[in-house]
């Protein structure tokens, strides 16, 4: 007998959420704030490659904002996280600086990783972010490796790795669950089941949301479900499941979300699903509108303000990101290796 | 200063690193009781426990992967590939991530960790335990790839991987393991990253690593009786490539051959006849030879194998024509 709860069908269901109590409401605020951040940010970024001001791709997290800022707010400052190529809103949740990805994303030296690294691989240690990975699910067994190593140093960190439904087809997930349990590696592995895994609907390859996080379950690894455009049901399972993992084993969580976008921003996604359909679903579905109705029924939200300070802040580290110099030409030659005398070989 | 076999040798660099750094630990398929297929774990697990000599599940992509994340927090993990072919299941994780992921972050992260492994021929394994892949590895940057022909390389160059703070591939020649012994001093120390001339002559510069190394040598004693002086450079790492030492050889002599267990065809040979193309024209005083593997899967039989690896025989013939040049 399963103990994860039948999950409802997301991409019909109309989502409403319990209402915040008063106790939560300060939490609730800083969560809206925090999934803020993460929208403006990825609508920011849409925009500067409409106007030609960024260059590349990415891979916009819009919809999936509650699984990034209630998972992360279940973690400490020390905790460590990795994440994929759609890994934006896991980095700002993580309190990685918005100005350091934005100008990241331009190319710039005052970038996270120093302009060579890109969207796809934001990485910032003193967050404790140790880094996107574009390949699906390979940052599952860094993350687990990582989480090891600082329970083997003498620390209760944890590490969680963020990986797609797309993720779960990789042999390097599974491999990653028995080795963690194996070895007794203190690591969340959070699913985010977005319902595609680039054109392929995530329910013809598993079933319907909820599969996924059972399949771990008869792994024996401590698993759940959760509705991942509730960021207030999201914080409340994954602190259950970080409390475990701190006793030192590992655990899985599947957040069900949405992918709004386009898999990439040139990825003609109408081949694969009706035109609209990720707008359709945020008219009925939207994690931070919902939020947002759910605060603005409380007397002293104060909603307003964040919407402001939220604009404010991005726009003011975009600003700062474009007005930041490019690094230097040979900065292309540094960090390949960590000696000095292979880097001077290099 | 110990006789050791070459298994012996990497033991025993494993079992003295792991008695002076407790961040060292010991990761892979078969280390803990088993000692190691090729017993080169052999009773670490006794002396340092099971939470520094851990056994793993058959799972190299997740082994490495693993083995990387711990590396970036501190500890110096030396994982070991059972046979170098199953490296390729792990290739994604060390190409894309541990040999990467210091550049990727801007120096954030470095990846004190090193991946040992057996490849090569010679033991009868057939064809998905007998290839010699080092020139994938010296393809990618990042990585350093280090290949000893003897006892006294194999312990010494492992210790310096250990302790280095960049992923190191560490190529291990199975056929060696128990054939070749050799003097090991544990009291000198790491020898750097060069070349090094173990045979001098002024005919021609044979330049090999690993286990082909021994049979350039055994070619050079069989052409000494022609009359015949060859230079033997032991390159001990691919990458870096020690380019100097290769130059200053081919001042004496003026030939060069290169000899390798790695399939010819786009082998790294080519690249050292490239390299010495460009930078050493002037000096030489024949075309450049490359002796390497047939690009055709290893066989197992030894009379098939002889076929398509280079033996003793095809490098003495191919040297003696070319110190006929």
């Amino acid at each position: 007998m399963s103990h994860i709860e039948s999950p409802p069908d997301t991409s019909t269901d109309p989502f409403s959420g319990v209402p915040i109590g008063v106790a939560e409401q300060d939490e609730a605020h800083e969560f809206y704030r925090a999934m803020s951040i993460v929208r403006s940010v990825e609508l920011e970024i849409e925009k500067m490659h409409r106007l030609g001001r960024m260059s590349g791709s990415f891979h916009s997290s819009i919809g999936q904002e509650a699984a990034a800022v209630g998972v992360c707010a279940a973690l400490r400052p020390t905790d460590l996280v990795t994440s994929t190529h759609r890994g934006h809103g896991h980095a700002l949740a993580k309190g990685v600086p918005i100005e350091g990805i934005f100008a990241e994303l331009l190319g710039r030296a005052s970038g996270v990783s120093g302009g060579r690294g890109g969207s796809m691989h934001l990485h910032h240690r003193r967050s404790g972010f140790l880094g996107e990975n574009a390949i699906v699910a390979g940052g599952v067994p860094w993350a687990a490796g990582a989480a090891w190593a600082r329970r083997r140093r003498g620390t209760d960190d944890i590490a969680v790795a963020f990986m797609g439904d797309g993720g779960f087809a990789q042999g390097v997930t599974h491999e990653t669950l028995l080795l963690a349990r194996f070895w007794k590696s203190p690591c969340l592995v959070v699913c985010e089941n977005n319902g595609l895994a680039h054109s392929m609907p995530s329910e013809r390859l598993f079933g319907p949301p909820g599969t996924i996080a059972r399949m771990v379950e008869a792994t024996g690894v401590l698993s759940r479900y959760v509705d991942g455009r509730d960021v207030m049901a999201v914080a409340r399972v994954a602190r259950e499941l970080v409390a475990e993992v701190r006793r030192g084993v590992p655990a899985f969580l599947e957040c069900s979300v949405f992918r709004v976008r386009p898999h990439s921003l040139s990825d003609p996604d109408y081949r694969y699903r009706p035109r609209g359909a990720g707008q359709d679903w945020l008219a009925r579905n939207d994690p931070i509108a919902n939020l947002r109705a759910r605060l603005e029924s409380l007397p002293a939200n104060r909603v307003a303000r964040i919407d402001r300070e939220v604009a404010e802040e991005v726009a003011q580290a975009l600003e700062r990101a474009e007005a930041a110099a490019r690094p230097p030409a040979s900065a292309s030659k540094w960090f390949v290796y960590s000696s000095p005398e292979l880097q001077n070989h290099a | 200063m110990r006789e050791l076999k070459y298994a012996e040798a990497i033991r025993a660099a494993l079992e003295d690193e792991m008695a002076i750094d407790d961040s060292v630990v010991v990761m892979g398929e078969e280390v803990g009781r088993l000692g190691g297929v090729f017993t080169t774990t052999q009773g670490l697990i006794d002396r340092f426990g099971d939470h520094r000599v851990l056994d793993s599940p058959i799972c190299e992509a997740g082994l490495v992967g693993f083995a990387i994340g711990a590396a970036v927090e501190g500890m110096r993990p030396v994982v070991e590939i059972m046979f170098s072919d199953f490296v390729l299941l792990a290739l994604d994780q060390i190409v894309n991530l541990g040999a990467k992921v210091r550049y990727m972050s801007g120096g954030q992260f470095s990846v004190p960790l090193t991946i040992r492994m057996p490849g090569g021929a010679g033991t009868n394994h057939g064809p998905q335990h007998s290839q010699s892949l080092e020139t994938i590895f010296a393809n990618v940057p990042g990585l350093v790839v280090a290949m000893p022909s003897n006892p006294s390389d194999a312990y010494w160059m492992l210790r310096h991987a250990i302790r280095s703070d960049d992923l190191v591939i560490f190529l291990e020649s199975k056929n060696l393991y128990f054939r070749e012994s050799g003097d090991v001093d544990e009291r000198s120390g790491p020898d750097g990253y060069g070349a090094r001339v173990v045979r001098e002559g002024h005919d021609l510069t044979v330049v090999s690593a690993g286990r082909m190394v021994g049979r350039c040598r055994e070619a050079a004693d069989e052409l000494a009786a022609e009359n015949i002086s060859c230079e033997v450079v032991d390159l001990r790492y691919l990458w870096p490539l020690d380019t100097t030492t290769i130059e200053a050889s081919l001042r004496r002599t003026g030939k060069l051959a290169v000899v390798h267990e790695a399939v010819e065809f786009c082998g790294w040979g080519g690249e050292v006849a490239a390299w010495v193309s460009e930078h050493c024209f002037e000096r030489l005083d024949g075309p450049m030879v490359r002796i390497g593997a047939e690009r055709v899967p290893i066989p197992f039989g030894h009379h098939l194998e002889d076929e398509i690896v280079p033996t003793t025989g095809r490098i003495v013939a191919e040297l003696r024509k070319l110190a006929a040049y």
